[in-house]
């Protein structure tokens, strides 16, 4: 069993019992995944915006690129809402994973957010 | 009716109403003020002397029907703190007012000869210019207070504070926001002492009866206002309950903090452990909690439909402060070790009432933790440190001389600024393309003097890959044009989130100053506009002495490693000297 540090940010702070950020110890199996973590607290994907593991960013809102990365004993995993916004040039040169830099490769660095207007909602 | 000039003289205490010449008729804004400080202002003159002026100019679009977001005032001058040309903007009452009565620009020029201070009242009428004897020395929220006791009619106020009244170089410019407060500011750069050094302690605008804004192509603009607000009103961030309604500005706090780029006690770490609580987040919860008067989702002028900013409530929900937003929690929170978000709004509160720029406040207080005077984290001693400012003890006239001057009081080498003006809260070492921006801008090191801007209109994403190290140059010259040509328009800097996403959004910004100006502008246009200000501020500059080598970050970015990433800066001169080749015809 692994044990890892979990602060939420924003509307789904509420799956750890606060109401616009709270941290919760969260115990997973060994080699669970940031997939199971997000299933374990209850937080659908799709309300999932930018993502940490130790302060490497794992994932943007509407992507997501850390569903099969893989978490170690003490590791500190912060989750933000969907309506948490982070403008380009505030984050350019930032640490990112591997898989995260492939896809927003693919569907293009600057945005705020992919796939994510209401539009594209619709 | 064309657009004038009001050239306002203090040494003799005249107005003239000047037409607009050709050569400025099409610039409104930041490169308005900047054109005009360019043509008028000796490069090499002394901030505070005689033959520094003040340029007051609202956007393009500032004062016609609804434009959404756009009361945005720029003012203008050679800045006391770097030496530079200096645009600073804010929010307010003042852009929509000045606007309509048919002013582009108000110039401030000369001194009085007997050293007395002056409140400016200017209306359809003309400029009345009033002794202020009863003014002098007060703070800003006074200030404000009486004068709209004296003028009913809620006209918009313009001021100093004591800081800028005994001319020391953080101070900013106040403009009142909805309320009445001086919660606004064209903080950066000391204009404030610039103001002071013409004599004058406010100014009143009342456009009642003004002729208002000219409109080349009611169309046109009505085209761009549609466009540009259906983007603002779609966009996660920027839409009613969007991050920046939600959260404010500080929705930034825990974001920055888990990538580990916040600058943390003095840029001495990027992760501050007290970070959450001083957050937006936070401050949404205190203003659940504490209920009153307290609120986030506040306009800081009417119109804005974005409304990113917040009132502070205390305890008992009395509005303590409006607006405790990401750059001053940060710089007068995690910067100094404090988590504790009533000092960061009791400090907010003396800033304001005093008439100092919160950034580089913060960043001064931190300069005197560094150098021991009082220890990071002790939030009491912080907040006494303004006693010593509205004193004006020795002490208190070198805080407000901003971080260079108290570094060196204290013998501080860690010192981060460029061009003299302190950094704001994004650490360079950490988010590498900011560092390019606080090296290049003609403004020193400044957040919003590079936004940013999407790739396909900016003409680079086939160009470079902006996840690349290399590449960060050339965005780094397109961001900081798009954003002097939105300081131009009198939008909110924040539309450029919406703008970023929708590239309705960003058509709908340009036609809408097409059909304002009958200028021929379209959205292709705007990075060689924004191209053609940064070529008269770094002009500027030139003249004024400054080369290659003050567009440099502060030396100890390079050997001092930043946890928890344990990076340094690592840009090369020749990368950075790539920014602004281009005005050298290479
Ligand atoms: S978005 Fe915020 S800063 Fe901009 S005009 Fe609106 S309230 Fe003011």
């Amino acid at each position: 069993m692994i044990t890892v540090d979990v602060t939420l940010y924003g509307d789904i702070a509420h799956f750890a019992g606060g109401s616009h950020v709270a941290s919760q110890d969260v115990n997973l199996t060994e080699k669970a995944t940031v997939g199971d973590l997000l299933q374990k607290l209850g937080i659908s994907p799709d309300d999932r915006g930018y993502l940490f593991i130790n302060a490497v960013l794992h994932d943007a809102p509407g992507l997501y690129a850390s569903k099969d990365a893989a978490l170690d004993d003490g590791d500190h995993i912060g989750i933000f809402s969907t309506t948490h916004m982070w403008p380009y040039q505030y984050r350019d040169g930032i640490h990112m994973s591997d898989q995260l830099q492939k896809a927003m490769k693919k569907h293009g660095s600057m945005q705020n957010v992919y796939g994510r207007t209401d539009k594209e909602r619709r | 009716m064309s657009r004038k000039i009001l050239r306002i003289n203090m040494s003799d205490q005249s107005a003239v109403y000047e037409d607009i010449p050709e050569k400025w008729s099409k610039w409104a804004g930041r490169g308005l003020t900047s054109a005009i400080v360019l043509d008028e202002v000796e490069p090499t003159c002394h901030p505070l002397g005689p033959n520094n002026k003040l340029v007051i100019a609202p956007g393009w679009v500032s004062g016609t029907p609804a434009a959404p977001s756009s009361g945005r005032t720029s003012f203008g001058g050679k800045s006391p703190l770097t030496g530079t040309i200096k645009e600073s903007n804010s929010g307010g009452l003042s852009s929509k007012k000045i606007a309509k009565l048919g002013l582009a620009a108000i110039i401030l020029e000369g001194e009085p000869q007997n050293g007395e201070w002056y409140q400016l009242v200017i209306t359809k009428d003309g400029v009345e210019f009033k002794d202020a004897p009863d003014l002098a020395g007060k703070g800003m929220y006074e200030v404000d207070e009486i004068l709209w006791d004296q003028y009913p009619n809620k006209p918009a106020v313009i001021g100093i504070g004591p800081v800028g009244e005994k001319k020391l170089s953080n101070a900013g410019i106040s403009v009142n926001d909805p309320e009445g407060k001086p919660g606004r500011y064209a903080g950066r750069g000391g204009l404030g002492a610039v103001m002071g050094a013409r004599g004058v302690k406010a100014i009143v605008v009342d456009d009642e009866g003004g002729p208002g804004v000219d409109i080349a192509d009611e169309d046109l603009l009505k085209q761009g206002r549609t466009k540009l607000r259906d983007a603002i009103m779609e966009h996660d961030l920027t839409k009613p309950d969007g991050g920046l309604n939600t959260y404010g500005t500080n929705v930034l706090m825990n974001i920055i903090n888990e990538a580990g780029g916040l600058p943390t006690r003095n840029f001495s770490a990027g992760q501050f452990e007290g970070a959450a609580d001083i957050s937006g987040e936070r401050v949404a919860e205190m203003v659940e909690k504490r209920g009153g008067e307290g609120m986030t989702g506040h306009g800081c002028h009417p119109g804005c439909i974005i409304q990113c900013s917040n009132i502070y409530p205390d305890e008992e929900g009395e509005a303590v402060v409006s607006v405790v937003e990401y750059e001053t929690a940060w710089a007068l929170g995690a910067n100094c070790g404090i988590d504790d978000l009533d000092y960061v709004a009791e400090m907010t509160y003396q800033c304001n009432d005093l008439g100092l720029d919160t950034i580089e406040a913060g960043n001064t207080i931190a300069i005197a933790m560094e150098g021991g005077q009082i220890e990071f984290g002790d939030k009491e001693a912080a907040l006494a440190l303004f006693d010593e400012i509205r004193e004006m003890s020795p002490l208190g006239r070198i805080y407000g001389q901003g971080v260079e001057a108290t570094a060196k009081a204290f013998g501080v080498h860690r010192v981060p600024t460029v061009k003299g003006q302190s950094m704001p809260a994004y650490e360079p070492r950490a988010i590498k393309g900011i560092g390019v921006t606080y090296a290049t801008s003609p403004m020193g090191a400044d957040h919003t003097a590079g936004y940013t801007i999407a790739p396909e209109i900016a003409g680079v994403g086939g160009k470079v890959d902006p996840l690349d190290e290399e590449g960060k140059s050339d965005l780094s010259l397109t961001f900081q044009a798009a954003t002097a040509f939105v300081d131009s328009t009198g939008y909110c800097l924040f539309i450029a989130f919406p703008i970023l996403d929708i590239s309705s959004g960003w058509e709908g910004m340009a036609e809408s100053v097409a059909g304002v100006t009958g200028l021929d502008i379209t959205g292709d246009d705007v990075i060689d506009v924004g191209k053609e200000i940064l070529r008269m501020e770094r002009e500027f500059n030139k003249k004024a002495g400054f080369t290659a080598q003050d567009d440099r970050l502060p030396e100890f970015m390079r050997y001092e490693k930043l946890p928890p990433h344990n990076e340094v800066w690592s840009m090369s001169d020749e990368e950075l000297d790539q920014v602004y080749a281009w005005t050298n015809g290479k």
